[in-house]
């Protein structure tokens, strides 16, 4: 363990292990040794005690889903006016490119009377309890460097990510199962494990990812040939023979060991049970849209709503397939037909059974598409949306958030934020304060300085907190 | 998670009237609480007030005291915002050191080391024949505190300490037997020297090489490609075998390319630096991630050569250590020049053998050139140089006298072919102005051609994301005299009159003409709307995709023939030996002509394919990612970048070394060599310091200076400075040779103790910073797996060659981007050691990563040590792990011997020591309870031993 984290435990842990704890190590009554991250007291008192990040992979069209804008549908066609654009660079499209109208029909919803597109009937019934930002806005305008960007703070691979930060500073709640989880649907991440690593952190507080297929943690079942019956007996011996050792050699990392069996033994109990919906009702499963069996979106949402019933601290759902640069219209159909009800009914879950005041769902991509449209006879590609990073949108709903506004505007070709804008480090700072976390306070020695993650910037948007 | 025991050591030693220590007290609360507003960086400074140098604090240092102590928010400093208060006792020390003068002393680690004289042996016993200076320095601070070496470790746990540190691996049981039975004197000597003269020293120290080198085999990023650098890895492994001193090891890595003469051993050294992420998602700008890569080039030279944290200069001068903004971008100056080629490893066993086919494909060429001095062969060659003769047109090449390519220079070859120099960009437009054109032009031919320095040949220089070598043609336009010349039509070779080359001049810049493909040259005819008439011409080529897609090397060619020309496909240099006739040509011209016939000819088929055939045969080197720099016609400008940004570059800077440090070699060209130099000069405080401390970490578990990373103001103090001079000393003065290094270490009597932990030194020295007994290291990820392996006899000892995909669980890859394949390994790869197995960034193998590897993301100079659930299930349930029980389950049930004999004998295969008698006993009863054969009854003991802390520990 680097020096650094070795310093947190005595300068952050507040109670930490003082002689007594110490000496009862080693004495070998190793097993009530607490060695999962014990929780930790907040900067201040937050709202949110859980985080559920649905992360919408490869960036929604915010045209088309929650940014109504009547103008483009009367520019189509014609080139955007240079000065919108001034010198920003594109991925794929030349910067004269046409404007494409909405592809969908809006309507205002609830009695919050938040405008968004007929693709999202399901969120349409919760309309009231989140919170739509549509003037976020990010420095990156690649998936895999906004997606880490977003969730690191940093575009390139190699800080801790938002749920290692968050353990880091919270600590905590459960001791059966990792405090820190990621789930993915879709096809795979373009910022792959580095959105979910602990960076230069301790490995400790990297996500632990839940898989669709097999074991939902790696390893969690018996090899063949091992029943439960030689598990038990092994992981009895190995402990007998590790405490031996421990009072042979007198190295509390022995007693660390032997902890830590005993969670993988309680993981191999606690994630099976975790994972069987049958104690779910129709009616819950129909809410979600989620065949028990069946690895999906729906399930990963429900999934979540038991992980932080369980005490888990944060969760990542990854789901990749929204990079529209063709069909916009298409593809934002299809992946509002795999998340909008699951989304909705995780909110509703949350609200109904009393979690969603201490749980923070949040909802959406790296960054926002074009207003003009991508078509490239070379790629085969129409009436698509290109990376647009000037501005988009997400939701946020319960934890601390105030339900059933909007926030934030943009211009008349939804091109850049004109009121409220939301840097993503703004967002970040936020999501931590609505958890009691301080962002300029959660820091870290690394490399020669303090490393926090939102650089050195973020402001907590007030307006967005209850 | 480590346990944290040192609590206790936090209370503070400091209540004597002495003025507190500059270094040691008083630099890290000014550096900490007031130099980023009072410190080197003089943009960030408030009321000009300097607190890093004596001379910048003298004349403010009571307003300092009144200000740290006030009460008033207004008033005290820091101000409350920054939320850094001094506590009292920093306030007090503050003021003790003002009282005391306010001596400054320049940082320790930038004070070049001098050999320290080794203290007396005070208080021990006499050391003993084979005590090292070592031992001196380490003892003379354990009697300071009441404390004392451990007893020496009994020879088994010794055997298996030194195999594991020295080569990575356990011992065998025979091994470990030969060396308990060897009572000479210098039976542990003679087992180190073993061990360092072993082939898997170098696999071993490798790995730890690698972390720095931030190895991997893909690129990185979203795309996370695969990439061929294993190449690097292998010279790595025998330049450690060899003991390459490691100032040479530096040189060759850093700049092998720019020695006189290099061996293609010291150009593949310069993948260290290749070893950056490359970027190929669609949309990016190729030189703003060609600037972070120079970017991590330069931290991670710091890390690796200073132990320096240099990556804060990069966005504003250093806050804390004296580094200013603008010597980052000097020092980054001196990598910056580089391009950044592919370079095709040569066995003799490939040499050979193109050799062979190229010797058969010259002589079946011959044979065919030879037939075509006959009939009836000669009769159609002679009508097909007639009928090629017959529609030969008036082609002229007239050279440009300016061309304007933005970072890119067109050079012009002698065959008037230009070739594109420097970095390609997502959009490329080259400008070609001809002051003398020619009249009447009714159509301009564009060949495009490969050339050797080209990405896979060119002719485009694609690199990332497309085909490399692939260009798009998007638009062409030319204009005479100022007025625009439109095209009508166009043709190429090889689609002829159907090419889709007019989307080169229709309005749509994303499509075009791109060629025949990557490693074929072709050419294309545009015929213009009408004649052209002046004499200025200016052609106007634009290459246009989502990724650099820009041509490399081509020829312009001119007609004033008043027919429509449809390309044909026969190539401009054949055509052109046409001109000459036959009994003129040179060898070289007929057997152009002659090979560009073989190519066409229809009744040539069978000879060609033939031809064909056997090229295809023709055995392909590993390219493997090397550095080369740039012409010296063209460098590539540096500039310092504001607020480290790349779209923010400020003013031009020259190479140049930190003033802080060592001058830079007077009058030495500023290119890597100098550079490399400079790192490994005798007169750099940090080179031998900075790379003796973090080999003593990975014996020890940490550093003499605990940030390996950083030996800044930031950076811990080391625990015994005068160890740390003396060995960075002796290093150098043994001719910088690592395994002298390690000899040095593990000889001593500081590192053949045992770890038994003494309660009563845990009061004393938690931490063990003052090494009362060997620190317990938990083995590093490469090292869990390859113990397994060994311990169940199924490692491969190959050493070497392309990366390998052992088994995992599935659905490991599923997330990275395309999710990925890992098709499993056959044969002795399945087994190969953990630092063959193939790295990929996005989706690290798993057991790798639960273990604390690195992604190969970043430079790491140390690894995390956890201790995690997940670990425990991979020990328990991970199926290679569950394989090497079985292999021992296996072997040992075909074997005699009584139960008590077979749990000894795993408990040997493991441990690397006997199993004591509550082993056995526990063992033996567990054994019993086990349903199966004894097949699987062993395979249940072998499982739970390699479950044991030991057996993942080094004692």
């Amino acid at each position: 363990m680097k020096e650094t984290s070795r310093r947190y435990f005595f300068r952050d842990c507040g109670v930490g292990l003082g002689k007594a704890a110490l000496a009862s190590l080693l004495v070998g009554s190793a097993s009530r040794a607490d060695t999962t991250l014990p929780p930790k007291k907040p900067h201040f008192p937050g709202k949110a005690k859980a985080v559920i990040h649905l992360f919408m992979a490869g960036a929604p069209s915010q045209l088309d889903l929650f940014d109504y804008k009547p103008q483009l549908a009367k520019l189509e066609g014609k080139p955007i006016p240079p000065e919108v654009i001034k010198g920003q660079r594109y991925a794929f499209i030349r910067s004269d490119a046409a404007v494409l109208g909405p592809r969908f029909k809006f309507a205002t919803q609830g009695k919050s009377g938040t405008e968004i597109s007929e693709v999202l009937p399901h969120l349409a019934k919760v309309v009231d309890d989140i919170c739509l930002v549509r003037s976020v806005t990010t420095d990156q305008f690649n998936h895999a460097p906004a997606q880490i960007f977003f969730n690191t703070g940093f575009s390139q691979p190699g800080r801790p990510s938002f749920g290692s930060w968050v353990l880091y500073g919270l600590g905590s709640e459960t001791k059966d199962l990792p405090a820190f989880v990621v789930m993915s649907t879709g096809s795979g991440i373009s910022g792959g494990s580095a959105n979910w690593s602990s960076g230069f952190l301790p490995t400790t507080y990297t996500g632990t990812r839940f898989r669709n297929a097999g074991d939902p943690i790696l390893n969690l079942t018996n090899p063949p040939g091992v029943d439960a019956k030689l598990q038990t007996d092994t992981l009895d011996v190995v402990g007998e023979l590790n405490r031996k050792h421990l009072a042979d050699v007198g190295d509390p990392e022995i007693a660390t060991r032997i902890a830590q069996y005993e969670m993988a033994a309680r993981l191999q109990t606690s994630a099976p049970e975790l994972m069987d919906l049958k104690k779910e009702t129709k009616e819950t499963l129909d809410l979600y849209g989620c065949e028990p069996e069946k690895p999906s979106f729906a399930r990963a949402c429900l999934i979540a709503r038991r992980l932080v019933e369980r005490g888990v601290r944060y969760i990542n759902i990854y789901h990749e397939g929204w990079d529209a640069h063709s069909d916009v219209a298409g593809n934002s159909r299809n992946n509002c037909k795999i998340t909008d009800q699951a989304s909705a009914a995780l909110v509703m879950d949350l609200k109904r059974r009393g979690m969603l005041d201490s749980t923070l769902v949040v909802w959406g991509g790296e960054f926002g598409r074009t207003p003009m449209v991508e078509s490239n006879p070379t790629l085969g590609r129409s009436l698509g949306r290109d990376h647009h990073p000037q501005s988009y949108s997400m939701w946020l709903a319960g934890g601390g958030i105030k339900p059933g506004i909007s926030y934030g505007q943009t211009d008349d070709l939804g091109f850049h934020v004109v009121e409220n804008k939301v840097h993503v480090h703004d967002l970040q700072a936020t999501i931590l304060h609505a958890l009691g976390l301080d962002h300029e306070r959660l820091t870290y020695r690394h490399a020669g300085r303090d490393f926090r993650l939102t650089d050195v910037h973020g402001t907590v948007v007030k307006a967005l907190l209850t | 998670m480590r346990l944290a025991l040192p609590l206790l050591l936090l209370v503070s030693m400091n209540v004597s009237a002495a003025p507190p220590d500059f270094a040691k007290d008083v630099r890290p609360i000014l550096a900490n609480h007031c130099f980023k507003c009072h410190g080197p960086d003089s943009a960030a400074r408030k009321a000009k007030l300097r607190l890093d140098t004596a001379e910048g604090a003298r004349a403010s240092l009571d307003e300092v005291l009144n200000r740290i102590a006030s009460k008033d928010d207004e008033q005290v400093m820091p101000p409350p915002h920054v939320k850094k208060p001094l506590t009292e006792k920093q306030i007090q020390i503050l003021n003790d050191w003002i009282s005391a003068g306010a001596k400054y002393e320049q940082h320790w680690s930038f004070v070049a080391p001098k050999r320290p004289a080794i203290p007396p042996f005070g208080g021990e016993a006499k050391p003993s024949a084979g005590a090292s200076p070592i031992d001196a320095f380490i003892r003379s601070k354990l009697v300071a505190a009441g404390l004392k070496l451990s007893p020496p470790a009994d020879k088994a746990t010794l055997i298996r300490r030194a195999s594991l540190d020295l080569i990575g691996l356990p011992p065998t049981p025979k091994e470990v037997d030969d060396f308990l039975k060897d009572d000479s004197p210098n039976a542990y000597e003679k087992l180190v020297d073993r061990l360092l003269a072993s082939p898997h020293y170098g696999e071993r120290w490798a790995r730890k090489w690698l972390d720095l080198a931030r190895y991997a085999d893909t690129n990185g990023y979203e795309k996370d490609r695969p990439r061929t650098v294993w190449p690097y890895r292998d010279w790595v492994i025998r330049a450690l075998n060899d003991d390459k001193p490691f100032d040479r090891f530096t040189i060759e890595q850093i700049a092998g390319d720019r020695l006189p003469n290099p061996t293609p051993d010291q150009i593949v050294a310069t993948g260290f630096h290749r070893n950056t992420m490359l970027n190929e998602e669609g949309g990016i700008d190729p030189l703003e991630f060609r600037y972070y890569s120079v970017v991590d080039r330069i931290n991670t030279t710091a890390t690796t050569w200073l132990g320096l944290t240099l990556g804060c200069a990069q966005c504003h001068t250093h806050k804390f250590d004296p580094i200013p903004h603008t010597e980052y971008f000097r020092l980054l100056a001196f990598l910056n020049n580089t391009e950044e080629p592919e370079f095709e490893v040569l066995s003799r066993e490939i040499i050979l053998k193109r050799q062979g086919i190229l010797e058969q494909v010259a002589a079946l060429e011959r044979k065919v050139f030879q037939s075509l001095d006959q009939d009836p062969a000669k009769a159609k060659f002679l009508a097909w140089l007639k009928s090629e003769r017959d529609r030969l047109q008036d082609w002229k090449f007239p050279r440009p006298t300016k061309t304007e390519a933005g970072p890119t220079k067109l050079k012009l070859l002698d065959d008037g072919s230009m070739l594109a120099l420097g970095d390609p960009k997502k959009e490329d437009v080259y400008q070609l102005i001809f002051d003398d054109w020619p009249v009447n032009v009714t159509a301009i031919r564009l060949e495009a051609l490969t050339d050797p320095s080209l990405p896979a040949n060119g002719p485009g220089r694609a690199y990332y994301e497309g085909p490399k070598g692939d260009f798009l043609l998007s638009d062409i336009q030319l204009s005479i005299d100022g007025v625009p010349a439109p095209f009508r039509d166009a043709s190429d070779n090889f689609a002829g009159a159907k090419s889709n080359a007019k989307r080169a001049f229709d309005d749509n810049l994303q499509s075009g003409w791109a060629g025949r493909g990557p490693g074929q040259p072709s050419h294309v005819v545009f015929n213009l709307a009408k004649p052209t008439t002046g004499k200025k011409a200016k052609l106007s080529l634009r290459f246009e995709r989502h990724y650099s897609a820009s041509l490399g090397r081509f020829r312009v060619s001119v007609t004033t023939a008043k027919s429509q020309i449809i390309a044909h496909d026969l190539s401009v240099d054949a055509e052109e030996t046409l001109r000459v006739p036959e009994h003129k040509w040179t060898d070289g011209q007929r057997e152009t002509i002659f090979r560009e016939y073989l190519r066409l000819s229809p009744e040539l088929k069978t000879q060609r394919e033939a031809i064909e055939k056997l090229r295809k045969e023709n055995p392909q080197g590993p390219r493997t990612l090397v550095m080369s720099e740039r012409p010296e016609d063209h460098p590539r400008k540096t500039f310092r970048h504001h607020r480290g940004e790349f779209l923010q570059p400020a003013e031009e800077v020259q190479a140049g070394g930190l003033s802080v440090l060592h001058p830079v070699q007077a009058g030495a060209k500023p290119d890597r060599l100098t550079f490399a130099k400079w790192l490994v000069s005798k007169e750099n405080p940090l080179v031998a310091r900075v790379t003796v401390n973090r080999a003593w970490a990975a014996f020890f578990g940490k550093g003499i200076v605990r940030t390996l990373d950083d030996f800044g103001y930031q950076g811990d103090l080391p625990t015994h400075p005068e160890l740390l001079d003396w060995l960075a000393v002796e290093f150098m003065e043994n001719g910088w040779s690592m395994k002298k290094l390690h000899k040095t270490i593990v000889m001593s009597e500081t590192y053949k103790q045992s770890s038994k932990l003494a309660p009563e030194y845990l009061g004393k020295d938690p931490e063990n910073r003052l090494l009362a007994r060997f620190p317990r290291v938990r083995l590093e990820a490469e090292m869990i797996r390859d113990s397994a392996l060994k311990s169940s006899g199924l490692l491969s000892t190959k050493i070497g060659g392309p990366s390998v995909f052992p088994p995992q669980p599935p659905g490991v890859q599923d997330t990275a981007y395309g999710g990925a394949k890992w098709t499993p390994s056959e044969g002795e790869d399945r087994y190969r050691r953990g630092l063959y197995t193939y790295a990929k960034r996005t989706a690290p193998f798993a057991m790798a990563a639960t273990f604390d590897g690195p992604s190969g993301e970043a430079c790491t100079a140390m690894r995390e040590v956890s201790n995690t659930p997940l670990q425990a299930l991979t020990l328990l349930n991970d199926p290679s792990m569950m394989e090497a029980a079985a292999a021992i389950g296996k072997a040992i049930a075909g074997e005699k011997g009584i139960a008590k004999e077979k749990v000894d004998r795993i408990v040997r295969r493991c441990l690397s020591r006997p199993a004591s008698e509550h082993e056995v006993a526990v063992l033996v009863k567990f054994a019993d309870g086990v349903m199966g054969d004894e097949a699987a009854r062993w395979t249940a003991v072998a499982r739970a031993v390699m479950n044991l802390d030991e057996f993942v520990t080094k004692e």
